[in-house]
C-alpha cells in the first residue's frame, strides 16, 4: 500500500503544508533517536559489568550476575523466571510481590518499553516486511527529495540560495552599460594595469572593472567611497596589494568576490557618520561585524597559498543544548608572513549566517609556528533545531601585534547535514583549508535576526464554515468584493544585529502593504528603548481592502533603530511577504509566497509566521 | 485593539485569543523548541486521532495539547501533529498525537500513518448521523492497517450541543461494546472528557506494553514465552459528564 506513496497528488499549497509538518516530525525523530541511542548505551554498559552474559556458561552456584558464590542452605539465590539463570537475592528487581525479574532481564525490559521496540515487536507479527525504524514521514520525505530533485530546504531557512545566475540576470536587467564584450574587459584589465601601479586608492575603484557589474554599481561605489572618508582609510590600511598575476589568473568568481571585499571593507566601518547613506544605497550590508573583527573581515585575503590543515571535531551535547567545536591542531600551514617565515596562527569560529561577536569565538594564539597544537573547545548556546540552518564556519589567522591579520584559509562546515547522532562524527578529523569562498559569503551577510508576527485576514463574512474548503475548490472570487482587514501583530525580533555598546536598541517596526495599484498603506510601531530583544506586541490594521488586492499585494516590514537625536535611524533587517516568487535583488524567504496565500486561504485565523530578517533594503 | 497579541512566550499556549489550528506549525518548530528538544520522558506514545471531516479532531487535539479553542472550521491538510508530555503512572510519557484529514482525497497520507499508531481516537460528531454511520467503516481500516493490539477509542464529539444532539449516548455506547472499543462522549468546546480520553487510552496502551513484556521476547530472555494473553476484555465505559 505504501509503495507508491508520495505528496504528488497534493497541491503546491498543500505540500508546502504537509512538508512542514514533515519536517518537524522529522525534529522529534531526531531527539527520540538521540535519547534511544543513550538508553542502549547504558544499557551496554550494564551488560559489560556483569561478567556472566546469557550466553556464556556460568560456575554453578554462584549468581549469573555478580558472580557471588551461592550457599546450599542460605542463600541459595533463585532462577530467573526471564533467563532462567540463578541469581542472588541483590540482583534482581521486584516488579510486584510476586514477580521478580534479575537485573539484567529487567533493564532489557525496560529498554523494550522505553525505546518502544516492544511495539515494533508486535507490529512485526501483523507486518513482518515492515521497516522497523523508518516513519511514514521519512519516506515521505525521502521520496518527495527524490521526486522533485531539489536539496530539502529546512522549513525557513536563512537566504543561502542565491545563485551566479540570478545575480548575473539581475545585473544585467540593471545594468545599462551592460554590453561590453569580453573584449572589452581585458581592454579594460590593460588600462588598470598601469592604474593599478600609481596607487592604492585608485586600485580599490578600478578593481570594480574586473567585475561584472560596471553600470550602476560602480557609480555606487566611487559614490560611497567619496562620501566617506574611513572607507577610503580603510583601503589605504591593505598592505599587501595583489600583484596583477593574480588578479589574471584568479578565476571570475574570484575576481568579483574580491572586489565585494574591498567595497564592503567601505561599509564595514559602523562609526561613519555616512554610514546610514552609504546602507541606503548598497545592495550588500555587511552590517553585521563586529567591530573588532572589522579588520580581519575586511582584511587580507590575497594570501598567495593557502596551504595545510586542520583537525577538529563537532558535537552536539543535547542535555544542555550546546555546540561544541574542539579544534585540536593544524600543520603545514603557509606562513603568515612569508619572507620573515613567521606565522602565528589562530583559529577563529563564526557559527553562520550570524557574523557578529555574539557568534565569534577564537583559540588563543600560538607563536612561531605552522604546526600549532591548540586544543580547545569552543562552545554556542544554541537550540538543536537551529543547527539546520547554521553553517559552521573555521579560519585560521596569523596574528602579530601592530599589524594586520593575514588569512590563511578557512573551512566551512554546513551543519544542516551534519548527523549529530553518528558517533563517527563526533571524533576527530583534519579538513583541507581553503581559500575565501566569496560567494556564500556575501549572501549569509544578509541574516540580521528573526522577526515573528501573526497576522489574520478580518472578512465580514456570513459562513465562515467551508470558505477554505471552497477556495481550496477554486471558488475564490466568491469573496473577492467583500471588504475586509488585514491585522498582524508584530510580536518581537530576536538575534538583531546589535551595534551600539551595552548590546540594546531603541527598535520599532515599519509596516508597509503595498496594493496592486501601488497605493500603499503605511504603518510604525512605537519605539521600544533599550532592549536588544524587543517584543513590541503591536497590531498593525490594514483597513479596507479585499482579499482580490491582497492576492497581488506585498507587504513589507522592516526594523529600524532610532539614532539618538539629530542622526539618521540605523536600518537593522526587512522582510516581505508577497505572492510573488522570490525573484531579482529580493532574497526572499521561499516561504513568502507560502505564508502570505495561508493568511489569505485562512480568513479569520491567525497565522504565526517568524520571518528571517535580510540586510539588504530596496527602496 | 479587540485581540490582544499573543503574549511572545513561545510554548505557552494563548488563552487570550486562539491561535488555531496547523498553520501555526512553521513557528512551533522554530519556538517550540521546547516541545521537539526536551530528551527528559521515559516512553514515547504515537496516538492518532480519525473521524469524518469536521467532527472537531483538531479541536480535540487544540483543546488538550494548548488547552484553546475556537469556533472557526479550517480544514486538516493532510496531517498533523502535536507533542505534549504527560506525567502518568509515574512515568513521563511524550505523546506525539497525529490529527489527520478527514478528508476523502488525503486518505492515502492518514492511512500510511495507521501503522505508526500506538493507540487511536476515533471520533464522531453526536449532531452528525453520517460521522456516525461510518464509524463502521473507520475501524474497518484501523483493523486494516494498523497493528493488531491496536488500542482504540471511540469519541462522540460536541456533547454541548445537546439540542442538535442525533446519535444517542446509547448507540455510541452499544456500538463501541460490538467494536470492542471504549467509549468516551466528549465537548471540546466546553472542555469535557479530553483530557479523560487521552488519559484511557494512554492507560491502555501502558497495558498492552506490560503484556507485551510479559510474553517477553524469547531471544532476549532465553525462555519461551507463556500462553498469549487473550484479548477479549470488556471494556469499561464511562459515561459522558453532560
Amino acid at each position: 500500500m505504501t509503495c507508491e506513496l508520495n505528496l504528488n497528488f497534493l497541491k503546491e499549497l498543500e505540500r508546502e503544508t504537509v512538508l512542514q509538518v514533515l519536517y518537524r516530525d522529522q525534529m522529534v525523530r531526531k531527539v527520540d533517536e538521540e535519547r534511544i541511542r543513550k538508553l542502549k548505551m547504558q544499557l551496554q554498559q550494564l551488560q559489560w559489568k556483569g561478567t556472566n552474559s546469557v550466553s556464556h556458561e556460568y560456575q554453578e552456584r554462584s549468581c549469573a550476575r555478580c558472580q557471588k558464590s551461592l550457599g546450599l542452605v542460605m542463600n541459595r539465590g533463585a532462577v530467573c523466571n526471564g533467563c532462567s539463570h540463578r541469581v542472588c537475592s541483590e540482583c534482581r528487581v521486584c516488579l510486584n510481590p510476586y514477580l521478580w525479574k534479575c537485573t539484567i532481564c529487567y533493564a532489557h525490559g525496560d529498554m523494550k518499553v522505553k525505546t518502544g521496540e516492544w511495539f515494533f515487536e508486535e507490529r512485526a507479527k501483523k507486518f513482518p516486511a515492515e521497516d522497523r525504524h523508518e516513519t511514514v514521514g521519512a519516506k515521505l520525505l525521502k521520496s518527495y527529495q527524490k521526486l522533485s530533485k531539489i536539496s530539502v530546504v529546512p522549513p525557513t531557512p536563512p537566504p543561502f540560495t542565491e545563485t551566479t545566475g540570478r545575480n548575473t540576470a539581475m545585473e544585467i536587467s540593471q545594468s545599462k552599460s551592460f554590453h561590453k564584450s569580453v573584449e572589452n574587459l581585458f581592454l579594460s584589465l590593460a588600462t588598470n594595469m598601469k592604474k593599478i601601479s600609481k596607487s592604492q586608492n585608485d586600485m580599490r575603484a578600478d578593481k570594480s572593472l574586473l567585475t561584472t557589474d560596471y553600470g550602476q554599481d560602480m557609480e555606487r561605489r566611487k559614490e560611497r567611497r567619496s562620501q566617506s572618508d574611513t572607507a577610503i582609510d580603510a583601503a589605504n590600511r591593505i598592505k599587501n596589494i595583489p600583484t596583477l598575476q593574480q588578479l589574471i589568473s584568479g578565476t571570475w568568481d574570484d575576481n568579483e568576490a574580491f572586489t565585494k571585499r574591498y567595497c564592503k571593507q567601505a561599509e564595514d566601518i559602523p562609526t561613519s557618520p555616512m554610514s546610514d547613506t552609504v546602507f541606503c544605497g548598497g545592495k550588500k550590508h555587511g552590517s553585521l561585524y563586529s567591530i573588532n573583527s572589522t579588520c580581519t573581515e575586511a582584511g587580507n585575503f590575497d594570501t598567495t597559498n593557502v596551504t595545510g590543515e586542520i583537525e577538529f571535531a563537532i558535537r552536539y551535547v543535547f542535555k544542555t543544548c550546546t555546540l561544541e567545536v574542539c579544534i585540536k591542531a593544524c600543520k603545514n600551514l603557509t606562513y603568515g608572513e612569508e619572507k620573515e617565515k613567521k606565522c602565528n596562527p589562530y583559529a577563529k569560529i563564526y557559527l553562520l549566517p550570524d557574523k557578529s561577536s555574539r557568534s565569534k569565538r577564537k583559540t588563543a594564539v600560538r607563536k612561531n609556528t605552522v604546526d600549532p597544537a591548540f586544543h580547545e573547545t569552543l562552545k554556542y548556546k544554541i537550540e538543536y533545531s537551529q543547527l539546520e540552518t547554521r553553517q559552521l564556519q573555521i579560519s585560521v589567522w596569523h596574528s602579530e601585534t601592530l599589524k594586520r591579520r593575514v588569512f590563511l584559509g578557512e573551512v566551512v562546515v554546513p551543519l544542516s547535514s551534519w548527523n549529530f547522532e553518528d558517533n563517527s562524527t563526533q571524533s576527530f578529523s583534519w579538513y583541507q583549508l581553503k581559500v575565501k569562498s566569496g560567494k556564500p559569503e556575501d549572501n549569509l551577510v544578509q541574516y540580521n535576526g528573526e522577526l515573528l508576527v501573526c497576522a489574520k485576514l478580518i472578512l465580514p463574512s456570513q459562513s465562515k464554515k467551508c470558505q477554505y474548503e471552497e477556495q481550496m475548490r477554486g471558488g475564490r472570487e466568491d469573496q473577492a468584493s467583500a471588504d475586509g482587514q488585514l491585522h498582524l501583530v508584530v510580536l518581537g525580533a530576536k538575534n538583531l544585529p546589535v551595534m551600539r555598546c551595552g548590546g540594546t536598541l531603541n527598535s520599532f517596526v515599519k509596516g508597509c502593504l503595498t496594493l496592486p495599484d501601488q497605493h500603499k498603506i503605511r504603518q510604525k510601531s512605537p519605539v521600544l528603548k533599550k532592549e536588544a530583544c524587543p517584543q513590541w506586541k503591536h497590531l498593525f490594521v490594514f483597513d479596507g481592502v479585499t482579499p482580490s488586492q491582497l492576492r497581488q499585494s506585498c507587504l513589507d516590514l522592516a526594523v529600524w533603530d532610532q539614532a539618538s537625536f539629530g542622526s539618521n535611524d540605523r536600518f537593522l533587517g526587512r522582510a516581505r511577504l508577497s505572492p510573488k516568487e522570490p525573484s531579482g535583488t529580493w532574497d526572499s524567504d521561499p516561504q513568502s509566497k507560502c505564508q502570505w496565500q495561508k493568511i489569505l486561504s485562512s480568513p479569520n485565523t491567525w497565522i504565526d509566521i517568524t520571518f528571517t530578517l535580510h540586510s539588504d533594503m530596496d527602496t | 485593539m479587540a485581540e490582544s497579541p499573543r503574549e511572545h512566550v513561545p510554548h505557552q499556549p494563548s488563552s487570550a485569543v486562539c491561535f488555531p489550528l496547523q498553520m501555526a506549525s512553521a513557528t512551533d518548530s522554530r519556538y517550540g523548541q521546547k516541545e521537539s528538544s526536551d530528551q527528559n520522558f521515559d516512553y514515547m506514545f504515537k496516538i492518532l486521532i480519525i473521524g469524518n471531516s469536521s467532527v472537531g479532531k483538531t479541536s480535540f487535539l487544540f483543546r488538550y495539547a494548548d488547552d484553546s479553542f475556537t469556533p472557526a472550521f479550517v480544514s486538516t491538510v493532510g496531517i498533523d501533529f502535536k507533542v505534549k508530555t504527560i506525567y502518568r503512572n509515574e512515568k513521563r510519557i511524550k505523546l506525539q498525537i497525529w490529527d489527520t484529514a478527514g478528508q476523502e482525497r488525503y486518505r492515502t497520507i492518514t492511512t500510511a500513518y495507521y501503522r505508526g499508531a500506538m493507540g487511536f481516537i476515533l471520533m464522531y460528531d453526536i449532531t452528525n448521523e453520517e460521522s456516525f454511520n461510518a464509524v463502521q467503516d473507520w475501524s474497518t481500516q484501523i483493523k486494516t492497517y494498523s497493528w493488531d493490539n491496536a488500542q482504540v477509542l471511540l469519541v462522540g464529539n460536541k456533547c454541548d450541543m445537546e439540542d442538535e444532539r442525533v446519535v444517542a449516548s446509547e448507540r455510541g455506547r452499544q456500538l463501541a461494546e460490538h467494536l470492542g472499543f471504549e467509549f468516551f462522549e466528549a465537548s471540546a468546546k466546553d472542555n469535557i472528557n479530553v483530557k479523560q480520553t487521552f488519559e484511557r487510552l494512554v492507560d491502555i496502551i501502558c497495558e498492552k506494553m506490560s503484556e507485551s513484556l510479559d510474553t517477553a521476547d524469547p531471544a532476549v530472555t532465553g525462555v519461551k514465552p507463556g500462553p498469549q494473553l487473550t484479548d477479549q476484555q470488556a471494556p469499561p465505559h464511562q459515561d459522558c459528564a453532560c
